[in-house]
């Protein structure tokens, strides 16, 4: 047997669950159990973070130490014997989980239907805020909710706690909602690591107790630089980023250089469904750090929604699309004739002057350097790089008029160079006003659809991955300027990929560097790329200050339907009255009203939850799934809609039966109000069966209990009433008990799917009001049409109410996830100032505190 | 120019020849929203005004659906008195500057034109539209003379084209006007049908800020038959007739299955959401766009064309599909004649099976047949039979059916005396466009099924006649 000194002097052995192990020394028990592949769970603890002992999740037993240590904090020891697992860990483990659960929305994790509902919901519902799993945007890659899952539903006997602390969306690109927090407190923690002083930190105690910046300032007054780390390390969905968070199936690509300045930072771009849709850094390293720019602008810059995406020639005074060859062609002709009998007079530069010029920005690949120096040797004329104060003789010329042919790559032309140019070729991602007036206009590819090599303003070479396609037919600029040299008849210009040019690229010079230092300092971003201000494409940069074009004024809504009183009933769920006196006069239970809030927005449809014929008011309840029911929950009393139309669809028919139970859950709880009512008035026995999920989420119980018989609780966590939902109920009353002659169901389209299987059969009708989605609500578009009883029905003027047991729900699930990506994209990306009042229901009142 | 100057109308005088609309090469113009015809220049104008012959019976009055003076007119714009030529015009039109761009005048007036018979007719039409272009560019449209006030009051259902007429004329005989329109805007089918490149939305609203000048109240959000009924608008609030004007808006569909897969849509849904709700400004509007790769659109009328050239300019590659032969299609020649430019591909003589989806049930497709000509059908039409065996698949992620619009029922179903035919158009006396309810009349497609813009009108005007008749007034 050989013993080395060395080895044993660095190593130490260890017994753990048995097992003879060995780690270095200073490594901790969780270090050395992970490196042999024991799991203990952890949540707080991050490979990039030192420990800190917050969670007690990895709790373990340790002879000769007292208690319960955690093993990340416990620095392991020659000849320790530990254990993992224990009846006692087991239970210590579970009580912090229903400790952390307790403060952290979790009906989801214990709900009766989880597997059923995950397969039809796949992707989780963009909210406003998340009360579930099924409502966050983390929930695909949420730790909680995995540990959670992997065993069975854990039990929770602890009351649910809401934090009712304020979704903070003030801020650029970053949205907090703290309600989500288990106060891990990695944030804090790797804003420390990366910045030194951190910029937030836990304030208050108890269940007050939150991230914030100092004094509740905003993270943008806190000296806070955006560097994203906070967002990437949260294991929950308290920070989030607001542009990426709701794309589905996010996948990191491989690592790539951002040459949104000439530092060069490595990001690791995040793709889904083809799109970059934000960038990270590469590790959670100071030297890492990204700034804002890097961070969040990488991706909105390359989905930036005016791009250009395809090839433009001017014939007869307009802007044409044509074929790539044709473009290349054209261009390549009209340059030859006009600059190579110059080069045959053997005087490019007559009287001194140079005629021809290609003006570059800074920030281009080495390989696009490169060809736009060829491409300018061959129609006679010199590479301007463009930069804060461009000099030298090229631009000397470009101002005094003398160059009468340029290709440009950005916007980099004021209006004097513009006119002075006669033919004038623009390859760049946006428009401008160099492009509007070019002769030709080539589409180019930027960023993480660009292949290549970069040199840093440090002088080092970095690899470019391509990551994404660009848009439309845009092209790499290197692929461009290759073709087109080849079609002026250059030479050996047959390079087929980037790589091909390397012998060809040497000693090309750094870039200057960045003016300030942006990963420092939100106020020294660059304000520019490629000569197009950032800020427009990124609108989220204006608030840190960033110049932009101005906009029109916002439009101003004339007339329109007052808004007379505006509430956040229960998280997520706005209560509003309006006045819409034509619409209240004639609404009847069940139907629904068209609501606009600007003349840019959809028609969404919602319904009506009570009317008030004399005071011309009407009432919905509006839960936030995305931007238009957004834009409504973020009115406030005095505000105005600019149109409501309705009542629209048919009321359901009411009638005397004898019992009539209404199952309402979300926005049906309010939803099945105005039938309650009429039901009741019509001489039925009501039952009311409220769902939510949990004991914090029910709303109008007042209300409701005034106008029916028997009203019945449940909720997905058990938290008050029965566990379960509507179908349960509904399942047990049509199966026993007293007789049932008429079931509806209101609310979600899982919950109403549900309580059609579940009944089916038994003999009690069931009406079911469906909501696909609709553009105009009156008939003319078919856009919400569903099959029932195998016909082809309108839900807005045969619905929206439904033989449920009719329903084809596979057909109406898939028809409601048509825009699922186009719905993520149109969410606002401003950090728009939401005021949010939230009379909650006080833990006072149910006898937790 | 003045009238002494005026060329002599004689008929064997050598005379140009029809000019030329300025166009949008159809390559540029099918990556854009912009107008395909950018409109006659003054001098174009005059040069194409200059070839009316002056006819004494002028058979281009009689082709007109809406009796417009068109010698009148024209021989105004011969003298360069576009202002006046514009007030002509007006006297018989509420709505020039739409109809120059949307009537089929190659089977209206200009299919009459005496100049027709052996050269090329007058470019009617595109007068029309210049003249009232002309006057609305430079602000110099003479203000409508209103009548002094009858004291009676008229409710027009729908602001489209029926309904805009219907309000113009009894507005300017002195009447009371209120128009109640379902959707957010008024236009009818001219804002949420119509494409931006084939009638810009600001000549619509231009029109319908016309109609507020005149004194007419236009309620927007209105959706008669559910935020109130025609008898309440008469018995109620008092109104002394009612009018509706409440267009074939309910879309038909195919019948095949996988009709419901996602990407399948009605022509109505698919400029709706172009259209009127502006999603090819998407993100800036909130509606999201119908974007694909290749639209087939199903239909060969001119909303099967204003689809597949909007298909176009939305990035997409764009394909017809219809039934028939290219010389059934019941589309305007000019429409026809654009999506062929602009690179619409027809695919003709074939007919949809069913729409092939992905386990997402989304479209990926459709099944066709072949069809060859029979026997002439009722509408005289030749019946297209099916060729066995002959089934292929047309790969597709986006499906517009364009074969036609109902009369939406809402208000025929809170009306009960109205009498509706088994196609559910309104039943009305044709001579006065009076329905079965007394004091309730009816025009435009609501009565004639899915029809053009300008028998709209032609029916409006009639219905305007009796309204004015049944208030008591003369005409």
């Amino acid at each position: 047997m050989r013993f080395e000194i060395g080895e044993a002097m660095d190593r130490m052995r260890l017994t753990i669950d048995g097992k003879q192990v060995q780690g270095p020394r200073g490594a901790t028990v969780l270090d050395i159990a992970r490196e042999s592949g024991i799991h203990i769970p952890t949540l707080c603890a991050h490979e990039d973070l030192p420990n800190f002992g917050a969670c007690r999740l990895c709790v373990v037993e340790i002879d000769g130490i007292r208690g319960y240590p955690t093993s990340c904090t416990t620095p392991a020891a020659e000849g320790m014997v530990v254990r993992t697992q224990s009846a006692d860990l087991e239970e210590i483990r579970s009580t912090v989980m229903e400790l952390m659960l307790s403060g952290h929305p979790n009906s989801c994790l214990v709900c009766n239907d989880r597997d059923e509902c995950q397969k039809y919901r796949p992707k989780p519902t963009k909210s406003g805020r998340a009360t579930r799993c099924g409502f966050c945007s983390n929930s695909p890659t949420c730790a909680i909710r995995k540990m959670s899952n992997e065993g069975a539903p854990p039990v929770l006997n602890l009351p649910t706690i809401y934090s009712q602390h304020k979704v903070e969306r003030d801020d650029p690109f970053i949205e907090r909602d703290h309600n989500m927090c288990v106060l891990c407190g990695r944030c804090w923690r790797i804003c420390e690591q990366i910045h030194g002083t951190p910029a937030i930190s836990i304030v208050q105690r108890g269940r007050d107790a939150k991230i914030s910046a100092a004094f509740g300032r905003s993270w943008l007054d806190s000296g806070c630089t955006f560097c994203g780390a906070c967002i990437d390390i949260c294991p929950t969905a308290t920070i989030t980023d607001r542009y990426s968070r709701w794309y589905s199936n996010p996948r990191e690509a491989a690592e790539t250089t951002c040459t949104l300045c000439s530092e060069g930072c490595s990001v690791t771009p995040v793709v889904s469904e083809g799109s970059v849709v934000e960038t990270k850094m590469t590790t959670f390293q100071r030297e890492s750090r990204l700034c804002a720019l890097g961070r969040f602008a990488y991706a909105q810059l390359m989905n930036a929604p005016r791009r250009l995406d395809r090839p433009l020639i001017r014939e007869d005074g307009d802007l044409t699309p044509v074929p790539w060859d044709e473009a290349i062609e054209v261009v390549a002709a009209e340059m030859k004739k006009r600059i190579l009998p110059s080069l045959d007079s053997s005087s490019p530069a007559e009287n001194g002057d140079l005629r021809a010029a290609v003006i570059v920005g800074e920030l281009h690949t080495r390989e696009d350097r490169f060809l736009y120096e060829q491409l300018a040797a061959a129609i006679g004329g010199q590479v301007a790089v463009a930069g804060d104060s461009p000099s030298g003789q090229v631009w000397d010329d470009i101002r005094g008029g003398r160059i009468k042919t340029a290709v440009v790559c950005g916007d980099y032309l004021d209006a004097a160079a513009l006119k002075s140019i006669e033919y004038l070729v623009v390859i760049d991602f946006l428009p401008s006003a160099a492009s509007e007036r070019a002769d030709a206009v080539f589409p180019a590819s930027i960023l993480g659809e660009v292949e290549g090599t970069f040199r840093t303003c440090s002088g080092s070479v970095k690899p470019l991955r391509q990551v994404a396609s660009p848009p439309g037919e845009a092209r790499p600029e290197w692929q461009v300027v290759r073709d087109l040299c080849h079609a002026m008849g250059a030479e050996g210009f047959d390079w087929s990929i980037p790589s091909d040019l390397s012998p060809c690229l040497r000693d090309d010079a750094a870039p200057s560097r960045p003016s300030g230092s942006p990963r420092d300092s939100i106020k020294e971003l660059p304000s520019f790329f490629r000569g197009h201000l950032i800020a427009d494409s990124v609108v989220a940069l204006q608030s840190m200050g960033l110049p932009c074009t101005p906009l029109p004024p916002a439009e101003e809504i004339i007339g329109g339907f007052l808004v007379v009183e505006k509430e956040e009933i229960v998280p997520n769920f706005h209560r509003l009255v309006i006045e819409a006196p034509a619409v209240a006069k004639h609404a009847k239970p069940g139907q629904f009203a068209i609501a606009m809030v600007r003349e840019s927005s959809e028609r969404s449809p919602f319904t009506l939850i009570d009317w008030n014929a004399d005071q011309g008011t009407i009432t919905l309840i509006v839960e936030e799934v995305g931007r238009s029911s957004g834009e409504i929950a973020s009115l406030k009393a005095g505000d105005r809609l600019a149109h409501v139309s309705g009542p629209l669809g048919l009321p359901l028919p009411v009638q005397k039966v004898g019992t009539v139970v209404l199952g309402g859950g979300c926005f049906g709880v309010g939803g099945i109000y105005p039938i309650a009512r009429a039901m009741k008035e019509a001489g039925n026995r009501v039952v009311v069966v409220l769902e939510a999920c949990n004991n914090l989420m029910f709303y109008m119980e007042d209300e409701l209990r005034a106008v029916c018989d028997e009203m019945i609780l449940v909720t997905k966590d058990g938290s008050l009433g029965r566990k379960g939902g509507v179908q349960d109920v509904f399942a047990e009353m049509a199966r026993g008990g007293p007789p049932v002659d008429q079931f509806v169901a209101i609310g979600c389209a899982f919950m109403m799917r549900m309580t059609s299987e579940r009944t089916r059969g038994l003999g009690v009708p069931l009406q079911v009001a469906l909501n696909p989605i609709m553009v105009d609500g009156t008939g003319m578009c078919g856009a919400c049409r569903v099959a029932v009883g195998g016909e082809t029905k309108f839900a807005c003027v045969d619905g929206p109410f439904f033989d449920g047991h009719q329903v084809d729900w596979e057909g109406l699930f898939s028809r409601r996830g048509a825009y699922h990506r186009a719905e993520v994209q149109a969410i606002p990306q401003t950090g728009a100032k939401v005021a949010i009042k939230t009379p909650l229901i006080s833990l006072e009142a149910l006898g937790v505190v | 120019m003045n009238m002494e100057n005026a060329p002599k109308t004689d008929p064997r005088a050598p005379r140009p020849p029809r000019q030329p609309m300025p166009e949008q090469s159809p390559r540029r113009r099918a990556t854009n929203f912009e107008e395909v015809p950018r409109g006659y220049t003054p001098e174009i104008a005059i040069t194409e005004a200059i070839r009316c012959l002056n006819c004494k019976k002028p058979q281009c009055v009689i082709g007109c659906p809406v009796n417009i003076d068109i010698p009148g007119f024209v021989t105004l714009i011969a003298a360069g008195k576009f202002e006046e030529a514009a007030a002509k015009l007006k006297q018989d039109t509420a709505l020039p500057a739409v109809c120059g761009r949307v009537c089929p005048q190659e089977t209206q007036c200009e299919e009459r034109c005496a100049l027709g018979k052996k050269f090329e007719p007058v470019a009617i039409g595109r007068l029309e539209r210049f003249v009232a272009d002309y006057v609305r560019v430079r602000g110099t449209e003479p203000v409508a003379r209103v009548a002094s006030p009858t004291g009676k009051r008229v409710a027009v259902i729908g602001a489209g084209p029926a309904g805009i007429t219907v309000a113009g004329d009894l507005a300017r005989r002195g009447h009371s006007v209120e128009i109640f329109e379902a959707l957010h805007l008024p236009g009818g089918v001219l804002m949420y049908g119509i494409p931006e490149f084939r009638l810009p939305k600001e000549i619509v609203q231009y029109e319908v800020n016309n109609l507020k000048k005149m004194g007419v109240v236009i309620h927007t959000d209105y959706v008669i038959g559910k935020t109130e009924t025609v008898d309440e608008l008469l018995d109620d609030r008092g109104f002394d007739a009612v009018f509706i004007g409440s267009g074939a808006g309910l879309p038909m569909f195919l019948g095949i299955p996988g009709e419901n897969a996602i990407g399948v849509y009605s022509a109505n849904e698919y400029l709706t959401r172009i259209n009127l709700m502006k999603a090819y400004d998407f993100p800036r509007h909130a509606t999201t766009p119908p974007k694909a790769k290749h639209v087939i659109t199903v239909g060969g009328g001119n909303v099967a064309m204003d689809s597949a050239r909007s298909a176009l300019r939305l990035g997409a590659r764009s394909t017809i599909v219809y039934r028939r032969s290219r010389a059934e299609m019941p589309a305007r020649g000019e429409e026809i004649h654009h999506a062929e430019q602009e690179g619409v591909v027809f695919n003709l003589l074939t007919n949809p099976i069913r729409v092939l989806t992905d386990s997402d049930g989304r479209c990926t497709g459709m099944e066709c047949s072949r069809m060859e000509l029979g026997d002439p059908d009722a509408s005289g039409r030749r019946r297209p039979i099916v060729v066995p065996g002959s089934e292929f698949v047309i790969e597709a992620d986006a499906i517009v059916i364009a074969i036609g619009n109902k009369p939406n029922p809402l208000i025929p179903q809170t009306s009960p005396d109205l009498k509706v035919s088994k196609w559910g158009t309104l039943e009305v006396n044709s001579e006065t466009m009076e329905t079965s309810h007394a004091g309730v009349f009816a025009a435009g497609d609501v009565v004639s099924g899915a029809a053009t813009v300008i028998s709209a009108m032609g029916q409006g005007k009639i219905a305007a006649k009796s309204i004015h008749r049944y208030l008591g007034c003369d005409i």
